[in-house]
C-alpha cells in the first residue's frame, strides 16, 4: 500500500495476517561478496528455518558495501511478498556470533505466529521528523489490516546519518502515545559515517528516511535497555553549547573539562576493530541525567580541531556526569537485558539493537557481547546490528540512547 | 610525617557522604534543568498548538510521566485539548472521561492534587489504566476559582509527585495558561486582522459571504460552517461549507423554525451562533459546527463575534458599493437607468449575436416646460415621476427605460423583428401616457412626442440610433403634441444630414453663407409693389441652396435663430432705407419674418425697435411677420404690444392653417393676415377649389370686420390673381408677380415702369 502525502513523500506499507499458530523464526547469513549471490543465500537459509511456513515478515541487515539494490532484488526474489524492512549496520549478530563491520548480510525470517506485521517507510525526517514520524506511525498501523490490535509495539529502523531522531520518535509517540513501546536502532555505515539506508520491501531509503514495522500482539510487548555505563565525576551543567559542540562545561572550557575525567588505565589509542574517526574516544561519553537518576548515555569525542563533539545536541543547561565504561562494564548488562526481555514470555526471537560505541569499547573482546546474549537467550532465536543510536521508548517521549543495548522480544 | 591511613569505616563513611553529596547535587542540576528548559521553552516564538505540543513532551519528559495532558471540563466530563502519551485517536480527547475526585478537588481548591499508589480507575482516562499507573498529579491550569482547565501527569514509575514537582508544575501550568493564552489570543488578532482586510475587499455581498463561509470555518475550527440571512419571514442559506447536498437542498426555510430545523444545526452536537449586527439590512447569521462531540475552544463564540463585526461592516461596505454603482448608472429623481447605462445596455444589445433587432423609442413630453413654469420645479420632477411610473407599467419586461435628461425617456426594445413593431409599441406608449396626472393638486395634462428606430446588432451604435431616434421625436413634435413618428433606414439618414446641417448653420453667418431674398408685395389692382418681404437664403457651399423650411426650424433648435434673426431685421432695414432714397423707394415697406424663439429673449422688443432706428427708418416702415403658433404665448403679446404702439405693423403670417383662433386677433395689435399659400393655390381648379374658396372668402371677411388688410401668398397663376380681385383681395405675392430676387435686382422693380400703376398708400 502506498500512500501519498501533501508533500509528495511516500509511505510504503504492506500487511500480513495474523495466525494463532507459534511463531516460526529462520535466520540467514553469508559474507559472500558478490550482493547477488550472498543475498540469495542469506535469504535460503533463513526461508528453510521456517520449515515450511509462510513468511510473515522479513529482515534484513546488511553491510553497505553491498550493491544494496542487487542485494534487496536478490532477497525479495527469494522471500516473495513478504513484507520486508532493514538497515544497513555497522556490524551484525545473530545465534551468538558477531559479523564484523565491512561485511556480510543477515536475513532473518519470520512467521507471523500470534502477531500481525505492518510494515511502512517515510522520507522527510530531516526536514520535519516529527511530521515524518507521525506518518510513519499511521501508515505501519495502517497496513497491518484494520482490526484494533489488543497491545503493539513498533520497531523503528532509520538513517543514522539523518540525526532527528527524538523528532521521528516525538511525532510517532503522538500518534500511538503511551500504550506502544518503540524499539530498533538507526542504520550504520561501518563506521565510514557518509550514508546510511533502511530497507522497506523494495525500497532502498538513505538518509531522511525511516520504516518501521507495526507488531500487533495479544499479550503486552516490552522493550528493555541498559547500558552498563558508570560516573566518572559530578554531576555538571552544560553551560554553553553550539549544535553537536560543547563549549562549556560548568562555566569552563568544555574539553578541558572532558579531558580532566580521563583515567589513567584507559588506552587512548585503543583501536577498534575499524579504525575510528579520528579524536574518537568510546571510552568515555556524557552521561544525560534523568528525573529518575538514572542516565540517557550521549556518545562525545574530540576532533581534528579540538573541539569537544556529540553525536546528538545536548539541549543547553543539561545536567551531565562524565560517565566511561570498560569492557567488562557493558558486557555485565549484556546478560540482564536479554533475561529481562524474555521474562514472562514465550518467545522465539530476540531482537537485538546495540551500539558501535560499545563494540569500539568491546574491542577484541567484540565478539563476547553476541556470545553472551546468546547465552542469556538459550534456544530463543538472537538477531541484531551495532547501530548508530538505539530506540527504546518505555515510558517517557525520550527513547533514544547512545551507546545502550535495546531488545524485544517475540 | 606519614598522614594516618584512614580506618575502612571511615572511608566507607566518607564514600557514602560523597555518594550524597553527588545525588543532592544531581537532583539539584535535574530540577534547575528542568526549570530551565521549561521557561526555554515558554520564552520561544511558537504558535499555541506548537507550545502546547513541545510543553507536554518537556513535561513527559521532565517529570518521568508516561501521559501528560490538558484536560477541559465540559459539562460533567473532562476532555483532552492536547496530550503527550495518549494514542491520537484515544476517545480522551472527543468523549474525556468523567471528572473524578482528584480533578473536582484541585478544580475547587486551585491547589494541585497527587496521588501515589492506586490511582483510582475513574480519575484517568481508559487508556491510561492500561499502563500501570503508579503515580499522577493534578495541576490547576489557573489560580482562579472555577477555572475548567486542568494539567495531568500519569506515570507508571512508582515514586509519588514531590512538593517541590508540584510547586514547580504550578508555576509553570499558571506561565503555560497565560502562555497559551496570550499566543492563542495574539494568533487570532492576526488571523482576524488578516481576515477582515480579507472580508474588505469584497465589494459584491454574494462573494463576500462565501467568503465569509469559508473563513468562518477555518477561524472557528468547525467541520462546517454557514451563513444565513433572515429577510420578510425567510431564512435563506446564503453560503456554507462543509454542508451535505441533502442539508442544502432543505433551504430556504421558514424564519421561525430557524432554531429548531435539523437543516439548521445541522444536526451537529456542537454549533455556535452568532448574528451580524447591523443598523440596516437583512439580519445575517454565522453558524459553525462541529460533527463530532468536541466542543470549540473557549472564546469561540466572542470570536464569531468580532468577526460578524468585520463581516457587519464589510457588507455596509458592499451595499454602499452598490448603491454608488447604482447612482452611476440610476437616474436619482426616478430611479430608472441614466444616459450611461442606457447607452452601455444598448451597446451589450447590439453587439449579441442574434437574428433579432433592436428598437430605442425616444419619448419627450409635450408641455413640460409650461408645468415647471406654471407650478414650479417640484411639481415638475413630480410630474416627471409618475410619467416615470406610467412608463414603467407599459414597457414590457425585458425592455429597458432610462431617463435620457430632462423630460426625455428612452425604451430599449429588444428582439424587435421590424419597425412597424417599434411604432405599435411606440402608439402604445403614447396612448397610456396620454391622461391627465394630478401634479402639486392641478389637473395636467400629459402626452409625449415619440421617434422610433430600429438598428441591426452589429451595425448599429448606441449614439447613432439615439441621435436618430431623436430626430424621429422632432418630426413627430413637429406634427404636434402625442404623436409617434419611426425612421427608417432612409428617413434616419435624412436626419442625419439635417444633424449635418444643424452644426453647419451655426458657422453659416460668420461664413457669409446667409443673404436675404426680397419679393415684392404688390397692390393686385394696380400692381404697384407696396412692400417687400425679406426672405432669408442660405448658400451651402456643397449642398447649394438649403431650403429655409429645412433650415429655419434647425436655427430655431439651436438658438441661432437669434443671432439670424437680428442680422436679418437689421440687414432688411439697411435695404429698406438704401430704396428710401430713391425716389420710387419711398413709403415702401419691408416685411421680415420673426421667429418664436426670438421673442423669448429678454428686451426682444426694445432690441427690435434699435435695430429699425438704427437704419433710420420709423418702426411704420416694417411690417413684422409673426405665425399663428407663436402668438399663443404671452410674451408675444407683450411683445407685439409694444411694437405696435411703436408704430409697426404686425403681420399674422398663414392665417387659418393652425388655430385661427380670432379672440387672439382682437387680443394682439395685428394689422395685416396673410392667407396660407395652400388656399390661395385653392381658389381656383377642381376638387378643393370650392372650399378653398369659402375659406378664402371667410378670412378676408373676418379681416374685413376687423379692419385688417389681407395679403395673398402664393399666387401663382393669373386666375388665382383675379378670383382673389373677385374676392375683394387688394394685396398678393407669388410666382405670377416675382419671385423673391437679390436686392438689386429687386430695386430694378422699383423703377417706374409704363405698365405698372403707382404703388397703393400703405395701409390702404
Amino acid at each position: 500500500m502506498t500512500v501519498d502525502d501533501p508533500a509528495g513523500r511516500t509511505e510504503r506499507s504492506a500487511a500480513t495476517t495474523a495466525t494463532a499458530e507459534k511463531l516460526r523464526v529462520g535466520v540467514g547469513y553469508s559474507d559472500a561478496a558478490d550482493a547477488v549471490e550472498a543475498g540469495r543465500a542469506a535469504s535460503a537459509d533463513a526461508l528453510a528455518g521456517l520449515h515450511g511456513a509462510t513468511p510473515a515478515l522479513i529482515v534484513m541487515y546488511a553491510s553497505v558495501s553491498y550493491d544494496l539494490i542487487a542485494l534487496l532484488h536478490a532477497v525479495r526474489r527469494a522471500t516473495g511478498k513478504a513484507p520486508l524492512v532493514g538497515a544497513t549496520t555497522s556490524g551484525q549478530f545473530h545465534d551468538g556470533r558477531l559479523i564484523n563491520p565491512g561485511l556480510g548480510v543477515s536475513v532473518l525470517a519470520l512467521s507471523a505466529g500470534p502477531y500481525r506485521f505492518g510494515v511502512a517507510s517515510v522520507t522527510g525526517v530531516t526536514e520535519d521528523g516529527d511530521a515524518a514520524g507521525q506518518r510513519l506511525a499511521r501508515a505501519a498501523r495502517a497496513a497491518a489490516g484494520p482490526e484494533p490490535a489488543a497491545h503493539a509495539a513498533l520497531l523503528l529502523l532509520t538513517t543514522g546519518l539523518a540525526g532527528h531522531q527524538q523528532e521521528l520518535l516525538n511525532g510517532v509517540h503522538k500518534v500511538l502515545g503511551a500504550p506502544v513501546p518503540v524499539v530498533g536502532g538507526s542504520a550504520g555505515d561501518d563506521r565510514l559515517l557518509i550514508r546510511t539506508c533502511v530497507f522497506e520491501n523494495d525500497n532502498v531509503l538513505t538518509d531522511g528516511g525511516a520504516t518501521g514495522v507495526w507488531i500487533a500482539a495479544p499479550t503486552p510487548l516490552s522493550v528493555v535497555a541498559e547500558h552498563g555505563w558508570h560516573d566518572v565525576g559530578l554531576p555538571l551543567l552544560v553551560t554553553k553549547s553550539d549544535g553537536l559542540e560543547i563549549q562549556e562545561i560548568a562555566g569552563r572550557p568544555a574539553v578541558e573539562v572532558f579531558q580532566e575525567h580521563f583515567h589513567d588505565d584507559v588506552n587512548f589509542e585503543r583501536p577498534g576493530l575499524v579504525k575510528p574517526a579520528p579524536g574518537y574516544l568510546s571510552a568515555y561519553a556524557f552521561g544525560l541525567i534523568q528525573p529518575d537518576g538514572s542516565k540517557l548515555i550521549r556518545g562525545a569525542y574530540i576532533d581534528d580541531e579540538g573541539l569537544l563533539k556529540t553525536f546528538s545536541p545536548l539541549p543547553l543547561y543539561a545536567p551531565v556526569q562524565i560517565v566511561s565504561c570498560r569492557a567488562e562494564d557493558l558486557l555485565r548488562v549484556t546478560g540482564d537485558v536479554v533475561r529481562r526481555s524474555l521474562a514472562g514470555r514465550d518467545a522465539a526471537v530476540l531482537l537485538a539493537f546495540s551500539c558501535v560505541a560499545r563494540l569500539d569499547v568491546l574491542a577484541e573482546q567484540g565478539a563476547e557481547e553476541a556470545a553472551l546474549i546468546q547465552d542469556a537467550a538459550g534456544d530463543v532465536a538472537t538477531f541484531g546490528f551495532y547501530t548508530y543510536g538505539e530506540f527504546a521508548r518505555t515510558t517517557r517521549v525520550a527513547g533514544y540512547h547512545n551507546a545502550t543495548l535495546t531488545a524485544i522480544a517475540l | 610525617m606519614t598522614a594516618a591511613v584512614p580506618a575502612d569505616s571511615e572511608i566507607e563513611q566518607l564514600r557514602q557522604q560523597l555518594a550524597e553529596a553527588v545525588d543532592a547535587a544531581r537532583d539539584a542540576y535535574r530540577d534547575t534543568t528542568r526549570l530551565i528548559q521549561l521557561l526555554d521553552l515558554l520564552g520561544r516564538p511558537a504558535g499555541s498548538a506548537e507550545l502546547m505540543g513541545d510543553m507536554l513532551n518537556v513535561l513527559s519528559d521532565a517529570f518521568f510521566a508516561d501521559v501528560v495532558c490538558m484536560a477541559r471540563v465540559t459539562g460533567d466530563r473532562l476532555i483532552v485539548s492536547g496530550s503527550c502519551g495518549l494514542p491520537e485517536d484515544d476517545p480522551a480527547y472527543t468523549e474525556g472521561w468523567p471528572v473524578g475526585e482528584a480533578a473536582r478537588r484541585t478544580l475547587a481548591t486551585t491547589e494541585p492534587t497527587a496521588l501515589h499508589g492506586d490511582v483510582p480507575g475513574e480519575d484517568a482516562p481508559g487508556s491510561v489504566a492500561g499502563l500501570g499507573i503508579r503515580s499522577a498529579a493534578w495541576i490547576p491550569l489557573s489560580a482562579e476559582p472555577y477555572a475548567d482547565t486542568l494539567l495531568v501527569l500519569f506515570r507508571s514509575l512508582d515514586q509519588p509527585f514531590a512538593v517541590a514537582d508540584l510547586r514547580m508544575l504550578t508555576s509553570v501550568a499558571a506561565r503555560l495558561h497565560m502562555a497559551l493564552e496570550e499566543r492563542e489570543r495574539h494568533a487570532i488578532i492576526e488571523q482576524l486582522a488578516h481576515y477582515g482586510h480579507l472580508l474588505a475587499r469584497h465589494l459584491e455581498v454574494e462573494p463576500l459571504l462565501d467568503e465569509a463561509a469559508d473563513l468562518l470555518r477555518r477561524l472557528t475550527g468547525a467541520d462546517r460552517a454557514w451563513v444565513v440571512t433572515v429577510e420578510g419571514g425567510e431564512g435563506r442559506l446564503r453560503a456554507h461549507r462543509g454542508m451535505p447536498p441533502e442539508l442544502t437542498a432543505a433551504w430556504p426555510v421558514s424564519a421561525k423554525s430557524l432554531d429548531d430545523l435539523p437543516a439548521c444545526d445541522a444536526g451537529l452536537p456542537e454549533t455556535l451562533k452568532v448574528a451580524v449586527a447591523r443598523e440596516n439590512g437583512a439580519t445575517t447569521l454565522l453558524c459553525a459546527g462541529r460533527e463530532r462531540r468536541r466542543p470549540f475552544a473557549q472564546g469561540t463564540l466572542e470570536i464569531m463575534t468580532i468577526f460578524a463585526n468585520y463581516l457587519g461592516v464589510a457588507l455596509t461596505n458592499a451595499e454602499l458599493y452598490r448603491a454608488l454603482a447604482d447612482r452611476a448608472t440610476r437616474d436619482p429623481l426616478t430611479g430608472l437607468a441614466n444616459r450611461s447605462a442606457l447607452v452601455s445596455h444598448l451597446d451589450t444589445l447590439l453587439a449579441a449575436d442574434e437574428a433579432t433587432r433592436v428598437g430605442v423609442l425616444f419619448c419627450d413630453l409635450d408641455g413640460f416646460k409650461a408645468v415647471n413654469d406654471l407650478l414650479g420645479h417640484e411639481a415638475g420632477d413630480e410630474l416627471l415621476m409618475q410619467v416615470a411610473d406610467r412608463l414603467r407599467s407599459s414597457v414590457r419586461p425585458d425592455d429597458l427605460l432610462a431617463r435620457f435628461g430632462g423630460d426625455e425617456f428612452v425604451i430599449v426594445l429588444d428582439g424587435v423583428k421590424q419597425l412597424s413593431e417599434v411604432a405599435e409599441i411606440g402608439a402604445r406608449v403614447c396612448a397610456d401616457l396620454d391622461d391627465r396626472l394630478v401634479v402639486s393638486g392641478e389637473q395636467v395634462h400629459v402626452s409625449a412626442s415619440i421617434g422610433g428606430v430600429l438598428g441591426i446588432r452589429g451595425q448599429a451604435t448606441p449614439s447613432t440610433m439615439l441621435r436618430d431616434a431623436d430626430a424621429a421625436m422632432y418630426v413627430a413634435k413637429a406634427r404636434g403634441s402625442g404623436q409617434v413618428e419611426v425612421f427608417d433606414e432612409d428617413a434616419s439618414h435624412r436626419s442625419r444630414d439635417r444633424l449635418d446641417l444643424r452644426s453647419e448653420l451655426l458657422l453659416a453667418l460668420t461664413r457669409g453663407q446667409l443673404h436675404l431674398a426680397y419679393q415684392p408685395i404688390f397692390a393686385l389692382d394696380t400692381r404697384a409693389i407696396v412692400a417687400f418681404e425679406a426672405l432669408l437664403r442660405w448658400t451651402h457651399p456643397h449642398h447649394g441652396t438649403v431650403p429655409p423650411d429645412v433650415f429655419i426650424p434647425l436655427a430655431e433648435e439651436t438658438g441661432a435663430i437669434v443671432e439670424i434673426g437680428q442680422w436679418v431685421l437689421a440687414q432688411a432695414c439697411r435695404q429698406l432705407a438704401q430704396w428710401h432714397r430713391l425716389p420710387e423707394g419711398r413709403g415702401l415697406g419691408m416685411s421680415v419674418n420673426l421667429s418664436p424663439v426670438q421673442l423669448h429673449q429678454a428686451r426682444a422688443a426694445e432690441r427690435t425697435l434699435d435695430v429699425i432706428r438704427a437704419a433710420g427708418l420709423h418702426p411704420a416702415d416694417i411690417w413684422l411677420e409673426i405665425t399663428e403658433h407663436s402668438y399663443l404665448r404671452h410674451e408675444v403679446t407683450e411683445y407685439a404690444g409694444a411694437l405696435g404702439a411703436a408704430g409697426v405693423h404686425l403681420v399674422l403670417d398663414d392665417f387659418g392653417t393652425a388655430y385661427s383662433n380670432l379672440s387672439y386677433l382682437k387680443r394682439l395689435p395685428v394689422e395685416i393676415l396673410k392667407i396660407d399659400k395652400s388656399f390661395v393655390s385653392g381658389v381656383t381648379g377642381a376638387g378643393g377649389g370650392h372650399l378653398d374658396l369659402s375659406i378664402v372668402r371667410a378670412i378676408l371677411a373676418i379681416a374685413d370686420s376687423l379692419g385688417l388688410v389681407a395679403i395673398a401668398e402664393g399666387i401663382e397663376t393669373e386666375d388665382q390673381r383675379a378670383a382673389l380681385r373677385a374676392l375683394g383681395c387688394r394685396l398678393g405675392q407669388g410666382y405670377l408677380l416675382s419671385r423673391p430676387l437679390p436686392a438689386a435686382q429687386a430695386g430694378l422693380l422699383l423703377r417706374p415702369q409704363e405698365q405698372l400703376p403707382a404703388r397703393v398708400q400703405r395701409g390702404a
